[in-house]
């Protein structure tokens, strides 16, 4: 009977929609980026190391993404430092001028530097602290691989073997995978520290800091998404909003933690201690760091 | 015994396609007719108006999380009242249309006329369908227009701007175009929510079963994605990019939230709908 058979070819299909949608869902999943390795000419690391220590600075604009496995608590006016994922937003005009955003779920942090003034919004209280340009160059260490890989290549040279061990893929772009493993005479409880290193403006791209004994990275911060060329202006500029507070800040209460900062042990050993703002700054700031640093000293995760 | 011999008139044999316009416009009316319906409606415009004098009344200035953003900025308060509301209120609100479009027709015995009517079943789950998404359309509209009327005669207008959680200030045509996005972005979220709970509906005949599973499943995905040694999962989840909503209000806008999110429900949309046709070919009453 044509009804019937109608009726089956249409079943049919239904089923055949719901076999897509299911795919199409497995498709989504798929997480961005896995691709092949890209072939890329083999590089001496001495050489890789030091092309990028003196690349230019390139106009970009790219998505940051940082996976923290360290098991610290959490530390008062930076969720990131605890366990989780969180995401940046980063432009840069290659020119000392930049903008970072910290999305959170119900609101934003916002850092702009536009040359003459480094200003810093919070949509929670919706606050705009202003402070003249300089020494604030801040930050940057949770929302720039850039400057935290560079970092820690010059303080580990001494102690480390550096290799340059294959190729990856990271945002569409082809690097090389700088790896910085401990010299056997370390002391350590990391096991390697991978950078990857764009081929073509030598700028690190991903920083994962793998522990001994877990597969999975301690910490990774990596570009999820980076486009490089010349940026709007606009973005470099920050008029505060109507109704938003402003405060003027010379920054030097910004660092309470430098002058009192101290490391122990070197090399591999390297804990760095410091104390955090005390109650009647933050009602939810634990009573002393100590405990925390050490513990982090504990866990491998203070290491260089 | 005489036999009259009455002339027939002269029946046609094939009935004769309805068209499409007049069944999406009887469903239109059986839908909007319902005293549910209407007063649903009423509710979700009630909210963005409850928020903003909730905002108005606290006038401590800005507060914690997104409500916290709304005071003093107006413009803020339909994104707001309409990401609070998805949470929860929407989705409630289509899986009561989709459960009274099927499974509430099969329980009052009105789907057995339907299912015999010269109408082909695609059409039904067409005409159903098109029932539910005016439902989610119209409601996602209320909390939209309310929002902006509330916030701008209420909340207060923060010079005619919006400002975004990024810091800056767009003006009245954008803050609308992106108030618009957040309209149609959501109306596909309820899409998907809706596709499963017709599926739910053409499945049982128990209209309650259906808002049971409805929120039942995002009570789930909640806990579901809550547990961190099941975040493989959360790429599944629907309700995993409902955060993105709020990506509207953020400057320069990110993009590939809201369009993720928008292609995972499009996944559930035909999934859903797969089905739901599956299920209403061979359906009886």
């Amino acid at each position: 009977m044509a009804t019937a058979r109608s009726n089956k070819i249409g079943r049919t299909a239904a089923a055949g929609m719901v076999v897509a949608g299911a795919v199409g869902l497995g498709l989504l999943a798929i997480p961005a980026g896995a691709g092949a390795q890209p072939a890329l000419p083999p590089v001496d690391p001495e050489e890789l190391v030091r092309s990028v220590l003196a690349a230019d600075d390139q106009p970009l604009a790219g998505a940051v993404e940082l996976e923290n496995g360290l098991g610290l608590p959490a530390l008062p006016g930076i969720p990131q430092a605890a366990d989780g994922t969180s995401t940046a937003r980063i432009w840069t005009d290659g020119d000392h001028r930049g903008r970072v955003q910290l999305p959170t779920e119900s609101g934003e942090r916002t850092l702009v530097s536009d040359g003459e003034t480094f200003w810093a919004w919070n949509s929670e209280d919706r606050t705009v602290r202003r402070m003249p340009e300089g020494r604030h160059e801040r930050d940057p260490a949770n929302a720039d691989p850039g400057a935290a890989a560079a970092a820690m290549l010059a303080a580990l040279r001494p102690t480390s073997e550096i290799t340059v061990e294959g190729t990856s893929q990271v945002a569409g772009r082809a690097a090389y995978d700088l790896v910085l493993a401990p010299a056997s005479s370390e002391r350590t409880l990391l096991r390697e520290v991978r950078v990857a290193v764009d081929a073509e403006h030598r700028m690190p791209l991903r920083l994962t800091v793998l522990g001994s004994g877990s597969p999975d990275p301690a910490v990774e911060i990596g570009f999820t998404d980076l486009s490089f060329g010349p940026q709007d202006p606009e973005l470099f500029r920050f008029t505060p909003p109507p109704g938003a507070r402003i405060e003027d800040s010379q920054g030097h209460d910004e660092h309470p933690r430098d002058a009192s900062a101290t490391t122990v042990g070197d090399g591999w050993d390297t804990v760095f201690l410091t104390p955090a703002p005390g109650p009647g700054e933050r009602p939810e700031a634990p009573p002393t760091s100590r405990s925390w640093a050490a513990r982090s000293a504990g866990r491998g995760a203070a290491g260089g | 015994m005489t036999a009259a011999v009455l002339p027939l008139p002269a029946v046609d044999d094939a009935p004769r396609a309805v068209p499409l316009y007049r069944l999406l416009g009887a469903e239109l009316r059986w839908v909007l007719r319902r005293p549910r319906t209407l007063v649903m409606l009423g509710l979700f415009a009630l909210v963005p108006v409850l928020i903003s004098v909730g905002v108005a009344l606290a006038e401590a200035g800005p507060g914690e999380g997104l409500i916290g953003a709304v005071a003093g900025n107006g413009l803020m308060l339909p994104v707001v009242a309409i990401t609070l509301s998805l949470a929860l209120l929407l989705p409630l609100a289509v899986a009561m249309a989709a459960a009274d479009a099927i499974a509430g027709e099969a329980a009052h015995g009105t789907l057995r006329g339907l299912l015999l009517a010269p109408v082909g079943r695609l059409r039904l789950v067409g005409m159903k369908a098109f029932g539910v998404l005016v439902v989610a359309t119209l409601a996602v509209l209320a909390l939209a227009v309310m929002g902006v009327l509330s916030g701008l005669i209420v909340v207060g207008r923060a010079e005619g701007q919006l400002v975004t959680l990024s810091g800056t200030a767009v003006g009245p045509g954008d803050a609308l175009g992106r108030i618009s996005l957040v309209v149609l972005w959501t109306i596909g979220q309820l899409a998907a929510v809706g596709a499963v709970a017709l599926a739910v509906s053409a499945l049982t005949e128990h209209p309650s079963v259906v808002i049971a599973s409805v929120l039942g499943g995002l009570i789930v995905f909640g806990v579901l994605s809550a547990i961190p040694a099941l975040g493989w999962l959360e790429p599944y989840l629907l309700t995993t990019g409902w955060t993105a909503g709020v990506d509207v209000v953020r400057d320069p806008m990110p993009a590939a939230g809201l369009v993720e999110s928008s292609l995972r429900a499009l996944c559930y949309v035909t999934v859903g709908t797969g089905l739901t046709v599956y299920r209403m070919l061979r359906r009886d009453a």
